[in-house]
């Protein structure tokens, strides 16, 4: 049985006869109808009237017997269609099963066991409770409910005001206690490697040992390295889980505490970590800077509803919005920029950072992405998993959504010529396609975008067909769909400068990027998200101050700035009153 | 008066839902982005507003929220036949009968209900039937825009379930009558079928009984009911049978079931009885149509999106939890976590009035009653509280509940009396126009009367035509942010308006910029086609009189000149900038003229702009120019030709409030003649005072300064008030200065004026000299010996940024019979 011919579309005539005064014989109308009718009967019967000529006393009675046309055959039409499926059933064309199979799927995708959050409400309609009485079938949802739970203490508290200072202490704390046994660990494995290479030197220079010797020696070196490391992270991974689980523990009390006595005690803190070590300075969790160069626009976009942005331009090292100042004195204030990420954290308001990532396997770490998996585990992920976990977790869903791809038909955003390549591709991910990880514990980021990009991107003559500008253009949805409000973009699609990368190299790629994003943004109006407000434009660190200045100018002729706020002087300037208080 | 309530009881409710997401995929086969399943949502919702009907629970406002999510709000009534499924057996005749009666309503508006359930039922103080979420089927495209299933399974007709795999399947009227009879059988047979079976269960039920020839014994056997089934009234029976009629052919449709036996002696339902009886006590709000109730209730504060927050209905994940964790290049996510609280809950939240309430306490019931025609001391008063906020800001009068409430109680009195009331209309617009009636008062302002309905059905929108190509390409990009000009059916009705345009309007062609002229109409008549373009189409020729000729190039610079010659008069400096830069109006006026600036701005500033427009006459435009260029021009007069083209590509934010100010004091402060165009529509009453040749006309064109008529002249001489304002300069030589003219004019002789040089070195040093320059500011009328000279000798005045400077047209010849003329001896 064929359920998906259009039958919809479904024709019937109608006939209309009518006398004429002039001639003996009567004329005859022979209209096909499209049924169901979708118009005004009464334009139709003028339309007829029109567009044959017809005289004017007949319209009310071809009009009446339009309607009485099109009321019957729409009645017929439904009939018949109902009939049809029935008796489908009835003959067992259509097998019962399959049909029960789809309701249930229906209702219970889309109803939701409403019991569990809306018990209090007095007025029901349409009570769906009736079909999803299964609630095993929700099983798997309680382990997202229980973050949820944990998300929403958390929110509370950071928004209480009472708590949030404790809170970040404590953060500040556990990651220094993290970080203390992470230097530890360095240093035991430095010295270790160091002593090493003194063994092996030593050996080799004794002529007299002989290759065996040296093999043995560099295969236990290797054992022990292993050996070393292996205790070390272990001990890491526990002081982590521990930390964790404390923490998550202690918030829960804390609100317990908070709403029983709306306040809190200053320093209620989890068994603080007691050997903090002191550090001479400031420590820093993987080495910072401040950014070097900065210039930031208020711009609008749209042609008659305009819809404001903020947009700066800047040149950085990209890490540096995840690393975390640590302060030895964790009464110390924490940074606004973290602070500022803690308080949105569960907030709609998220922000993100898109990272280039030229391995697509997620495993051979290398490069930047190595880098930025350190800082990540530089302290510990009180909310999510940590980073590499979530890789774990990714790689399952790549291998799905490779699979997906090799048997998808519709190219989406690309074209069908562009499709078929990447299907032919690998098992891994290719150029423009984006992993996300979301993190609690970085300075001023919630969620990163991994972009994997390849060596083409290098070359000078890229359009805005290139994957990764497509893939940009896939973030950019993303951000809009999931509220994050803050996006940062390395403009250049480069996170280091190079060699090849000229002045008109970058003002081409600059320009390209520019204008990209400014056709997505638009796009992104009318799909209904949440507006991109803060929108960072990243140039790698080594930039000359020229050339940002040049990209910098490029700005504002792309997009167009807000009316800026002239302040007029007047020609007779008056005073101030200023009228005295007692 | 007695004892009156003073509460009232709240009235409608908010309910929400989510439309169903695009996958993948972001463009359409037109190469343009999808729009969102809520915007069509949106779209389709708009008609149900306009169902006025007894048992109908009004639909009142739809809202799109983030996110795909819509907000419904309708009328709302505590009970439903749910609730009191066990004690109605009684009333079960006169429950069906107004059920039939809102369904037949329905299906020739061409809706099926598809979700009728007891829930669905609800039942007023009287016990009287309000039938609820009855647009869910047609808003939601027969369901394809949204993931949940509509109907409820028990209530579902055989032919609705099995067609659960027929993605093109559409429900028929009879559907209902199947749900109608399961519910009456139910309170009938005194039980709720089948209470405690799961889903698939229950499904199998209603699947068997395709098989089965006589439902309603078989219910009966089933719920051990047959006594009663025994028992029933044949015409009952009879009743329920044809309901239950598994093979829709056999079925009957509301309508025909109305004329069923069983409904002989029924009364029908008074409309009008409930009106006088709660007349006599009760709130005067209880009174008013519920949607300017629940414009009010929002002006008051109501937020139909807190409200829903607070009773737990829009709750969210944090977004962190649910982004997901892969995107392929193709656009397809994969590892995002479903948000359990997009499922589905239509649960209603009631929404109280007792803010609204509290608001309007303290208000006189007289104010519900305004006297139009009469003035009572009494009703002074009360207009004088009025008048501190008639001097707020039109922005925040547009949100003061208590200024609304009072606009919104005379207007109603008022447009009730259109068109004998359009004096006062159009007096009462001078001050404002409240939102909610703007689209009549426009209409009224428009002057549009009569048989509108009629007459727009009579023209063919369907027939295609040769413009409908470039209709279609222009819709698309036609004030899309407005989620109803977006939507599928804005689409569709705006096609329909400008396609009447086209053929009823055969001299004219279609221009580019009718989209946009358009829209504005649409959007306030949204679910009033007629009344929208019989606005449009009176719009166009009082102000845009020609036009859309084939050939407007005429037309289009003769109003360009005459832009020019105002903005020579008003800001010499200005106007003389742009024209050493040769940033001639041709670069950046037309579209603004043509479209009357709704292709510059957002509907919500249009709005605002042709408020004011709209009491104006052909001209008034002109000065909104003027006033544009007012709030751009420091930034113009430092910019060159390239700056200029840069800026009014892509125009700045502008302050729309200032700008209606500024338009205004510059039409009062200019003379009518100045703006008189040959191509303007002339109404009898607004004759020319002179007729333009085609030699004049491009002489006109050419010159920098406006020409005024006598009439202007005289009144500007002979008034008391303007005579001070108003410097006469005669250009002609000594002699004829001698012999005859104007009194208190002064005398600079043309040929004594070397136009090379600048204002204190190019007239002869004089007392008249001193004169012109002490009156700097003031108006100058120069009267010459020829027109040119006259118009010379302006543009000189120009150039020295003298402002306000004009030419008498006709020179001094025109004041011979005027009597103003005298001899001045000469020496």
């Amino acid at each position: 049985m064929n359920f998906e011919e259009d039958d919809t579309k479904h024709i019937e005539t109608f006939h209309y006869i009518f006398p004429t005064l002039t001639t003996e014989k009567d004329q005859i109308l022979e209209i096909p109808i499209e049924i169901p009718f979708l118009g005004l009967v009464s334009e139709l019967t003028k339309r007829i009237m029109e567009n044959f000529s017809l005289p004017c006393y007949i319209e009310d009675e071809l009009n009446g017997a339009l309607e009485h046309f099109i009321k019957t055959q729409t009645i017929e039409y439904h009939d018949r269609v109902a009939v049809e499926a029935i008796e489908n059933v009835q003959n067992n064309m259509v097998d019962v099963e399959d049909i029960i199979k789809k309701w249930e799927k229906l209702f219970k995708e889309v109803v939701h066991f409403k019991k569990v959050y809306f018990s209090n409400i007095k007025y029901y309609f349409i009570n769906y409770d009736f079909y999803s009485q299964e609630t095993t079938e929700y099983a798997e949802k309680k382990i997202s409910s229980d973050n949820e739970v944990f998300s929403n203490v958390y929110h509370k508290l950071m928004h209480s005001g009472a708590a949030l200072q404790t809170m970040l202490q404590v953060e500040q704390s556990y990651a220094l206690a993290a970080s203390h046994v992470m230097s530890q660990r360095n240093e035991q494995i430095s010295s270790l490697t160091a002593q090493q290479t003194e063994e092996i030197t030593n050996a080799l220079e004794n002529t007299l040992n002989n290759e065996t010797y040296i093999n043995e020696m560099v295969a236990k070196h290797f054992e022990d390295q292993n050996l070393l490391q292996g205790r070390w992270n272990s001990e890491v991974d526990t002081l982590k889980e521990t930390q964790k689980r404390e923490y998550r523990e202690w918030i829960m009390k804390l609100l317990e505490e908070y709403q029983t006595n709306n306040t809190l005690s200053p320093l209620c803190s989890p068994t603080s970590p007691t050997d903090i070590p002191s550090f001479s300075e400031t420590s820093v969790l993987g080495g910072s800077s401040i950014p070097m160069m900065e210039e930031s626009f208020t711009i609008h976009l749209g042609s008659q509803m305009k819809q404001m942005h903020n947009i700066r331009i800047m040149s950085a090292d990209i890490l540096d919005f995840c690393r975390i100042k640590l302060k030895n004195d964790v009464s110390v204030n924490p940074s606004p920029q973290r602070l500022q990420t803690a308080l949105g954290l569960y907030s709609n308001d998220l922000c993100g950072l898109v990272l280039l990532n030229d391995n697509n396997d997620l495993s051979g770490f290398s490069g930047l992405a190595k880098k930025f998996y350190e800082v990540c585990d530089c302290s510990t992920e009180f909310h999510f998993p940590g980073v590499l976990e979530q890789l774990e977790t990714l790689k399952i869903q790549i291998k799905d959504a490779v699979s997906w791809r090799n048997s998808c038909q519709h190219p989406g955003n690309l074209t069908t010529s562009e499709q078929q390549s990447r299907r032919s591709g690998s098992k891994h991910l290719q150029t423009g396609d984006v992993f996300l990880t979301k993190h609690s514990n970085l300075s001023s980021v919630h969620i990163v975008f991994h972009m994997i990009v390849d060596d083409s991107l290098r070359s000078n003559e890229i359009n805005s067909r290139h994957s990764a500008i497509l893939g940009l253009r896939n973030i950019l949805k993303t951000a809009c769909l999931n509220d994050i409000t803050t996006l940062t973009i390395p403009v250049l699609l480069m996170h280091e400068m190079t060699e090849e990368m000229t002045v008109a190299w970058c003002t081409k790629r600059a320009e390209l990027v520019f204008k990209c994003v400014k056709g997505f943004m638009i796009e992104m109006a009318s799909w209904g998200g949440s507006d991109l407000k803060n929108l960072q434009f990243l140039v790698p660190k080594g930039i000359s101050e020229e050339v940002f200045a040049s990209l910098a100018t490029m700005l504002p002729s792309i997009f167009r700035v807000s009316n800026p706020l002239v302040f007029k002087v007047s020609s007779t300037p008056t005073t101030p009153k200023i009228k005295a208080r007692r | 008066m007695s004892e009156i309530d003073t509460t009232l009881d709240y009235k409608f409710g908010a309910q929400t839902l989510f439309a169903l997401r695009h996958t993948g995929e972001i463009c359409g086969s037109n190469g343009l982005p999808l729009t969102p399943k809520s915007i069509g949502i949106l779209g389709k919702s708009q008609i149900l507003k306009t169902f006025k009907h007894a048992s109908l629970a009004t639909y009142l406002d739809f809202i799109r929220g983030k996110h795909e999510r819509l907000l419904i709000v309708s009328e709302f009534k505590k009970q439903n036949l749910k609730s009191r499924l066990y004690e109605n057996k009684s009333s079960v005749i006169k429950i069906a009968h107004q059920v039939l009666k809102a369904l037949a309503y329905l299906n020739s508006n061409g809706i099926v209900h598809r979700a009728l359930c007891a829930e669905n039922i609800l039942l007023d103080e009287k016990g009287d039937v309000k039938l609820f979420n009855y647009g869910l089927y047609h808003m939601t495209n027969n369901g394809l825009d949204v993931e949940f299933p509509i109907g409820s399974v028990k209530y579902m007709a055989p032919e609705v379930l099995v067609s659960v795999l027929n993605k093109n399947y559409i429900s028929g009227p009879k559907v209902d009558v199947w749900s109608l009879g399961i519910i009456l059988m139910e309170i009938i047979f005194k039980t709720e079928l089948w209470p405690k079976l799961k889903l698939s269960q229950c499904l199998r039920k209603v699947l068997s009984l395709i098989y089965c020839d006589d439902v309603l014994s078989r219910f009966a056997r089933e719920s051990d009911k047959m006594q009663i089934y025994q028992e029933m009234d044949s015409d009952l029976k009879n009743f329920l049978e044809s309901c239950l009629q598994v093979n829709p052919k056999n079925r009957s449709i509301p309508e025909e079931l109305l004329k069923h036996k069983i409904f002989e002696g029924v009364t029908e339902m008074q409309f009008i009885n409930d009106f006088e009886e709660e007349n006599n006590n009760g709130h005067p709000l209880n009174l008013w149509q519920l949607h300017e109730l629940y414009y009010l209730w929002q002006l008051a504060g109501g937020d139909v999106h807190s409200e829903l927050k607070r009773n737990g209905l829009i709750k969210t994940k944090p977004p962190i939890l649910s982004v997901p964790s892969l995107i392929l290049l193709e656009g397809m996510s994969f590892g995002h976590i479903k948000d359990p609280a997009c499922m589905l809950d239509l649960k209603v939240v009631p929404l109280s009035l007792d803010a609204l309430t509290a608001r309007l306490k303290h208000i006189n019931f007289n104010i519900y009653y305004p006297l139009i025609e009469t003035k009572l001391h009494l009703i002074n008063d009360l207009e004088n509280s009025d008048k501190e906020l008639e001097n707020l800001p039109l922005i925040i009068r547009e949100r003061d509940t208590e200024y609304q409430l009072h606009r919104i109680v005379l207007y109603k009195r008022l447009l009730q009396g259109y068109p004998y009331t359009r004096r006062r209309i159009y007096h009462e617009a001078i001050k404002d126009i409240p939102p909610i009636f703007r689209g009549e008062i426009w209409a009224a302002l428009l002057d549009v009367k009569g048989d509108i309905e009629n007459e727009y059905i009579a023209i063919d929108k369907e027939t295609p035509i040769p413009t409908d190509r470039q209709i279609e390409v222009d819709i698309p990009r036609c004030h899309q942010y407005n989620e109803l000009l977006s939507s599928k059916r804005g689409h569709l009705k705006l096609k329909r308006i400008l396609k009447a345009w086209v053929v009823n309007s055969q001299q004219y062609v279609y221009w580019q910029g009718l989209d946009s002229l358009c829209a504005p109409f649409l959007c306030l008549n949204f679910n009033n086609e007629a009344r929208a373009f019989a606005s449009f189409s009176a719009f166009i020729p009082k102000y845009l009189h020609n036009f859309f000729l084939k050939d407007n190039s005429a037309v289009i610079k003769e109003y360009l000149a005459k832009f020019f010659h105002l903005m020579a008069y008003h800001d010499p400096i200005l106007a003389k900038h742009l024209q050493e830069i040769n940033f001639i109006p041709e670069l950046f006026a037309i579209p603004w003229f043509l479209t009357m600036f709704s292709h510059v701005f957002p509907l919500h500033k249009i709005f605002h702009l042709w408020d004011k427009l709209l009491l104006g006459d052909s001209s008034y435009p002109l000065f909104i120019g003027l006033a544009i260029l007012e709030q751009l021009r420091d930034t113009l007069l430092q910019s060159g030709f390239n700056e200029c083209i840069l800026l009014f590509s892509d125009l700045p934010e502008v302050d729309i409030e200032r700008c209606v100010t500024i338009s205004s004091n510059l039409y009062f402060d200019t003379p009518r003649s100045i703006t008189f165009r040959k191509f303007q529509l002339n109404s009898s009453t607004d004759k020319l005072p002179y007729t333009l040749t085609e030699d004049m006309m491009s002489e006109i064109q050419k010159e920098l300064n406006p020409r005024l008529d006598v009439v202007d002249f005289l009144e500007l001489v002979n008034s008391r008030d303007t005579r001070s304002n108003v410097l006469v300069v005669d250009a002609r030589s000594n002699s004829e200065f001698g012999e005859k003219s104007v009194a208190g004019s002064i005398n600079i002789p043309y040929e004594s004026i070397d136009f090379k040089n600048d204002i204190s070195s190019g007239i002869p040093s004089s007392p008249e000299l001193s004169v012109l320059i002490n009156n700097k500011g003031k108006m100058i009328i120069i009267i010459g010996q020829t027109a040119s000279e006259a118009a010379k000798f302006c543009s000189f005045l120009t150039n020295a940024e003298f402002s306000k400077v004009c030419f008498l047209n006709g020179g001094i010849d025109v004041l011979l019979s005027s009597g103003i003329l005298t001899q001045v001896n000469s020496y």
